[in-house]
């Protein structure tokens, strides 16, 4: 008798672990599904979306919960730099960007908690009210100032940092592409040959 | 072993029921967390959010550049009046079912002078005289209203705008 309730309990316990596991593999690799590249840049679709499917609508709710629909506003996150290297406080970067066809956009500098930096700066993000968007505009990534007109401080963001560009109200004519979007370069890190 | 072969259908069955109701209730329980924390003022009354710092750790990659007021709306008592005040700079007003889809967003090029809807339950009667009626496919959900504030002051100034705004039971207003 024990045996028995002892089978069906532990059948129930695969059951459940089973369906948990499958679950979460379902959201998670479902998740790569809606993601896009575009050189740095990476873009999820299911944010802002509405869906059809269940399986979506809890993509969605995981990926982009109270996010804006793409006509709305749309949403870029980079994370590693030329290199394919993870971005890291030690290292000065320079962002560089083109006119974003687009009534306003921000880079937001996160770090690795997806919370913004713990520091006093006041420097977590630039926007195209700071920026002149009409032309070619760059701002330096790094711990300290210097001497840059636009700056996005990494200080106490520690290693594994992003970048999260919003573009609200694109036109029509804007396209996400590798060259559309703004590049980042590495100038130097410390403690790297 | 005789007699195993119940025992794995029975975890293959419970582990399809797990799975599915795990996807089906995923958007609603992270929805529930968003909405019982936006309510913790009472429903259908706005919360204007202070601005984001590096102190802020409720809500996940936060923008510093917008002015966020919220509203969990419920329609329980029937039809809920929101109006957004209108904003010098871009600002948005959306509306989230409880299951989380996005069913209506306006912004400030469609309406100037900000924007007043009637929020009635899909299927319910629309009140009438009521201008712009929107039907809520869920009886709870929330209302998130954007202003772009990239400085202190213009998010002094939006937070002060934001004090216009409505979320009402037109029970309430009538009552």
């Amino acid at each position: 008798m024990l045996r028995r309730v002892l089978a069906w309990a532990m059948a129930a316990l695969i059951g459940v672990g089973i369906g948990a596991a499958s679950a979460w593999a379902a959201l998670e690799f479902g998740s790569a599904g809606f993601t896009q590249s575009y050189g740095q840049w990476t873009h999820s679709r299911a944010a802002g979306s509405s869906a059809a499917d269940p399986y979506t609508r809890a993509i969605i709710a995981r990926d982009g919960l109270l996010a804006l629909r793409a006509s709305e506003a749309l949403y870029f996150n980079l994370a590693e730099d030329e290199n394919g290297r993870r971005l890291d406080e030690s290292c000065i970067y320079e962002l560089r960007g083109s006119p974003l066809a687009a009534r306003w956009w921000s880079v937001t500098l996160y770090a690795e908690d997806n919370f913004l930096a713990e520091n006093s700066d006041h420097a977590a993000s630039v926007d195209a009210s700071r920026i002149d968007p009409t032309s070619v505009w760059s701002t330096r990534v790094s711990p300290v100032r210097g001497d840059a007109p636009h700056w996005l401080s990494s200080r106490s963001a520690g290693r594994g940092f992003s970048l999260t560009l919003r573009i609200y109200n694109p036109q029509r004519e804007f396209r996400p592409s590798a060259e559309s979007l703004p590049t980042l370069t590495t100038i130097s890190c410390t403690g790297r040959s | 072993m005789p007699g195993i072969g119940k025992y794995v259908w029975a975890a293959i069955a419970i582990a399809v029921i797990t799975h599915l109701a795990l996807i089906h209730a995923a958007p609603r329980l992270l929805m529930g967390v968003a909405i019982e924390r936006l309510s913790a003022g009472g429903f259908n009354a706005w919360t204007i959010a202070d601005r984001v710092t590096s102190a802020s750790r409720q809500i996940v990659r936060p923008s510093p550049d917008f002015s966020y007021a919220a509203c969990a709306f419920d329609l329980s008592d029937g039809p809920v009046i929101i109006a957004a005040a209108p904003w010098r700079q871009y600002w948005s007003l959306s509306l989230y079912s409880a299951n989380s889809d996005n069913f209506f967003v306006i912004d400030d090029r469609e309406a100037h002078y900000g924007a007043e809807i009637t929020l009635v339950r899909a299927g319910k009667p629309h009140p009438e005289g009521a201008s712009m009626v929107v039907e809520s496919p869920s009886a709870r959900g929330v209302a998130l209203i954007r202003r772009l504030a990239p400085s202190t002051e213009s998010y002094n100034a939006a937070a002060e705008v934001a004090r216009e705004d409505v979320c009402e039971s037109v029970s309430r207003l009538v009552g």
